[in-house]
């Protein structure tokens, strides 16, 4: 019989970015990039779990806007692409690198790697991974929660707080709904973001349980008897489930964590930027600009700028070492923790997806050992869900947790600071004028011109408060794209409530607008009313 | 950066510039203080990003501002007090938490990307409003925003006036109303931050975690009068640290507390609660202090694209073989057969690695009855 379980929580999240009005956008590469290097790879990882009967349980939160690309006719044909300019590429490099050794291995690595990408997207799931998920939902195996309908960071939503929290809610419930056909059991809180009382509305929708930051639950009142071992209860009965910081940080922290294992493949050396310009030239930004193409032949190596061509074998053995470690590392802790609680504990390590392949190259067959190894190696530890969890022992301690956010310094500042704590007045502003829309709208219903306005209106104001605008203001050198797109959301939705108070709609700007901004179809705009 | 140089920048620019320098503050500084700063951290770091050494590297940065987003449009100022808990370097690069930068891998597109921003739509100074709105910022910190009308300001004067009373200054009034329903007059206590210019969003140091606030705009008549302005809503800072109520149900003394703390914390197994209670202290207070409370729980900066550091040359060489032969013909180059274009050309490329490269090319006819070979023999040798 185990000890203790664990549940390994990846979040799936790309903001929307979709540009019809462009042929070739850089931004959009995101989506293109983590399909090949996270998503397929990991429903690959599945697929080989599931052909070879291994019993795993895993949990995975798709965002939203993530959904809707992956759904997005355009964003489809534009990835497939992507993907064959890729595999030309790849082709090419197999010639070009016949005489070295090393790197003509990788070439042919890589040129494997994007045709059975492509054989996975097409061929499997005739351009729509979503139904991939679903399928792997379905049998069982994986878990899907749902997430705030654009990655709202919640806690700042000041002002109209209940509404608007509501609103980013109610669209990723609905969206769940009808894309899985069921009540999503759980929500991943943007940034982990905590505001006390907002699991009120989650628990209108259904909705069973959230993930904190550890904090989140150690600084909860009363004191939570099991730290973070154990699920509890918001007076709301909806469960908060505390992250574990022992388990995060190995695969967080690249220094003392396993992604920055010398043997793994560096991240930051790619082809895009080393070979001869009129070679690569097709493969970068029409205007000459280097970028990433995703091939790159380097290992960490070390502290240094001298990087070694990656072996693909070493690095594999390196990740089975570590799937081993962190393994005997959990059974440990559960172990310890069976005996001082008198119940088996819950273990849950939250990642981003993306960490996963996109950044950490090795970590989807890292998971795949891991997952094979908690299955056939040891009997302390079993894979588990917070739902799963919280059939084994519905009873469970009634605490508020603590205001809290994963992200820097625990609270609110990277999405509050001197780069971006400008917007806030601007969305908030949004949300008063969407209610007071909403609320013109109440009593009599609007035509369908009018509908369709607010419509997008809400889509727009849902669009800005996107917690990856204020994220990447915040940190990236290049802010501009977060900038225009705050700006431009903030635009539409200012022009399109202009024009419906004064009832004269724009159709030509609209019909735009709802072509470039085209999430979420079902949106009804009545989530705003006040009621 | 070249002090000459800079001072032919306008301030606004050099603003911006600081800011890519994480200073703080630097809105507020003098621009003779904004130079001093800059030149300063130039002559620090050398050779890091931020480093400008050559008068072209000058030149480049200029331009570069000059092309960086306004991201300040709105009228006013942004003032930042004193933040005892933001320990900074005197080259004001803030430490970065590695999830951080793994999150924000995802939108690295490449180092040298600009996107060319269009201007159309700006952001209204104001939206005729009178009202102040507070945020939490962590434990210790609100930040408030507001906005108020001449109209307003007007109307406030003259009562002040009809009092006889003359406005004195401009303040903010932070009130304590933690578990009170605020009527304007019942708060535990009060403070005032004076404000000044254009002031029109600032971050409050209210120093206490688990407290509800209410923040009034207001002026202060010269007979210490207050007339409010706006009055924002109410936030609660969150609590920092273990709650003082224990359940009955789930009875949790401080021992067992602070034992799962420790293990929840990844403090390790198997300490005593009073050890464990001084190491929480110290790394958790190290933790805010260097923004390293999440996800990595390790202050120090990892693994990240390596700058080269200082002048640097890195040289490979490419060999290009290509030839022609009848459309239908058969190609092998290095006994490896090659796909030819329609007129029978065919490119080959390759990385050309040092020592000696035999390359036969054989081409045989549709048919097999002929065959052409030739093999240009390449030798790299790199000194």
């Amino acid at each position: 019989m185990e000890k203790g379980y664990l549940a390994l929580v990846l979040h799936a999240h790309l903001p929307f970015v979709r540009h019809p009005e462009h042929e070739d956008f850089l931004e959009e590469d995101w989506l293109y990039e983590a399909i090949t290097e996270t998503y397929i790879p990991i429903i690959d990882v599945f697929e080989g779990l599931v052909r070879d009967k291994v019993p795993f349980r895993i949990t995975m939160s798709l965002t939203p806007t993530l959904l809707s690309m992956l759904l997005d006719p355009l964003l489809q044909n534009r990835y497939l692409r992507h993907l064959d300019k890729l595999i030309e590429l790849s082709a090419k490099e197999i010639e070009r690198t016949r005489w070295q050794g090393q790197f003509g291995n990788l070439s042919i690595m890589y040129h494997n790697r994007f045709t059975r990408a492509r054989q996975i997207f097409c061929d499997e799931y005739k351009m729509n991974i979503v139904n991939a998920f679903k399928k792997f939902y379905d049998l069982g195996v994986l878990e899907i929660i749902t997430c705030g309908a654009t990655h709202g960071f919640l806690p700042l939503m000041e002002v109209e707080r209940r509404i608007a929290v509501r609103a980013q809610v109610a669209v990723g419930v609905d969206m769940h709904r009808k894309l899985f056909g069921r009540t999503p059991p759980g929500i991943w809180l943007p940034e982990c973001a905590y505001n006390p009382g907002d699991d009120e509305v989650f628990k209108e929708f259904g909705i069973k349980y959230f993930l904190t930051d550890t904090h989140g639950i150690l600084f909860g009142s009363p004191r939570p008897k099991f730290g973070v071992f154990a699920p509890c209860y918001c007076k709301s009965g909806v469960a908060a489930f505390g992250r574990d910081v022992e388990s995060s940080k190995s695969v967080w922290s690249s220094q003392e964590g396993y992604p920055g294992d010398y043997n793994y493949r560096e991240f930051y050396r790619d082809i895009g930027y080393d070979l001869e310009f009129d070679y690569i030239k097709p493969y970068i930004l029409p205007d000459g600009t280097r970028i990433n193409t995703g091939i790159k032949y380097y290992r960490i190596t070390g502290e240094t700028n001298n990087k070694e061509p990656y072996v693909p074998e070493w690095a594999m053995a390196r990740a089975a070492d570590h799937a081993a470690n962190f393994m005997f590392n959990r059974e440990k802790q559960v172990e310890h923790l069976h005996g001082i609680m008198g119940r088996r504990p819950i273990i849950i390590s939250p990642y981003d997806a993306e960490l996963y392949g996109h950044w950490w190259f090795e970590g989807p067959d890292w998971l795949n050992f891991l997952i094979r190894k908690i299955a056939y190696d040891q009997k302390s530890l079993k894979l588990i869900t917070p739902s799963d969890y919280l059939k084994i022992y519905p009873r469970n301690q009634v605490l508020t947790p603590s205001y809290s956010s994963w992200g820097w310094k625990g609270y609110n500042e990277v999405w509050l600071e001197g780069s971006n704590d400008w917007i806030y007045r601007h969305m908030h502003k949004a949300v008063e004028r969407m209610i007071e829309l909403a609320d013109m709208y109440s009593n009599r219903e609007p035509d369908h011109f009018t509908r369709r306005a607010l419509n997008q209106a809400a889509r727009e104001l849902l669009l800005a408060q996107s917690s990856d605008w204020a994220f990447i203001m915040k940190t990236a050198t290049h802010s501009s794209y977060a900038y225009r797109r705050t700006k431009d959301h903030i635009y539409r939705f200012t022009r399109l409530y202009d024009e419906i108070k004064s009832a004269h709609i724009d159709g030509g700007f609209l019909s735009d607008i709802e072509g470039k901004d085209n999430l979420f179809p079902d949106i009804d705009y009545g989530i705003y009313c006040r009621k | 950066m070249d002090r000459e140089k800079l001072k032919k920048v306008k301030k606004d620019k050099l603003v911006l510039l600081a800011r890519k320098s994480d200073i703080r503050g630097a809105h507020l500084m003098s621009k003779e203080r904004l130079i001093d700063t800059l030149t300063r951290i130039s002559e620090k770091k050398p050779g890091v990003k931020k480093g400008i050494k050559t008068k072209a590297q000058a030149q480049r940065v200029i331009k570069q501002i000059r092309t960086l987003p306004q991201q300040y449009r709105i009228k006013g100022r942004t003032a930042v007090a004193e933040q005892p808990l933001c320990r900074e370097d005197s080259g004001g690069m803030m430490e970065k938490i590695e999830q951080q930068r793994v999150e924000a891998s995802k939108y690295y597109a490449g180092p040298d990307y600009h996107y060319a921003r269009q201007e159309e739509f700006q952001f209204p100074c104001g939206y005729g409003d009178n009202k102040i709105v507070a945020m939490v910022r962590d434990p210790w910190w609100v930040y408030s925003y507001w906005e108020v009308t001449h109209n307003k300001e007007n109307e406030v004067k003259e009562r002040i006036g009809r009092k006889g009373l003359n406005p004195e200054k401009s303040l903010l009034r932070i009130y304590d109303v933690t578990d009170i329903e605020f009527n304007g007059r019942n708060a535990h206590r009060f403070f005032d931050i004076e404000l000044t210019g254009l002031a029109n969003n600032w971050y409050i140091n209210v120093g206490e975690p688990d407290r509800s606030w209410i923040i009034e705009i207001g002026i202060l008549a010269n007979n210490g009068e207050f007339f409010v302005l706006a009055r924002s809503n109410c936030v609660r800072t969150p609590r920092f640290g273990m709650s003082d109520v224990i359940d009955e149900e789930w009875m949790c003394l401080d021992d067992d507390y602070w034992r799962m703390f420790g293990l929840s914390g990844g403090f390790g197994i198997g300490k005593g609660s009073l050890a464990l209670k001084e190491m929480f202290k110290k790394r958790l207070m190290e933790q805010i202090s260097s923004g390293g409370w999440s996800g990595a729980l390790s202050s120090s900066p990892v693994r990240k694209a390596l700058k080269q550091k200082g002048f640097w040359l890195v040289v490979d060489c490419e060999l290009i073989v290509y030839g022609r032969t009848e459309s239908d013909a058969k190609v092998t180059v290095q006994g490896k057969p090659v796909r030819l274009r329609k007129d029978g050309s065919f490119t080959l490329r390759y990385a050309l690695p040092d020592g000696k490269q035999e390359i036969p090319v054989v081409a045989t006819s549709f048919d097999g009855d002929d065959t052409r070979t030739i093999t240009p023999i390449v030798t790299r040798k790199t000194i």
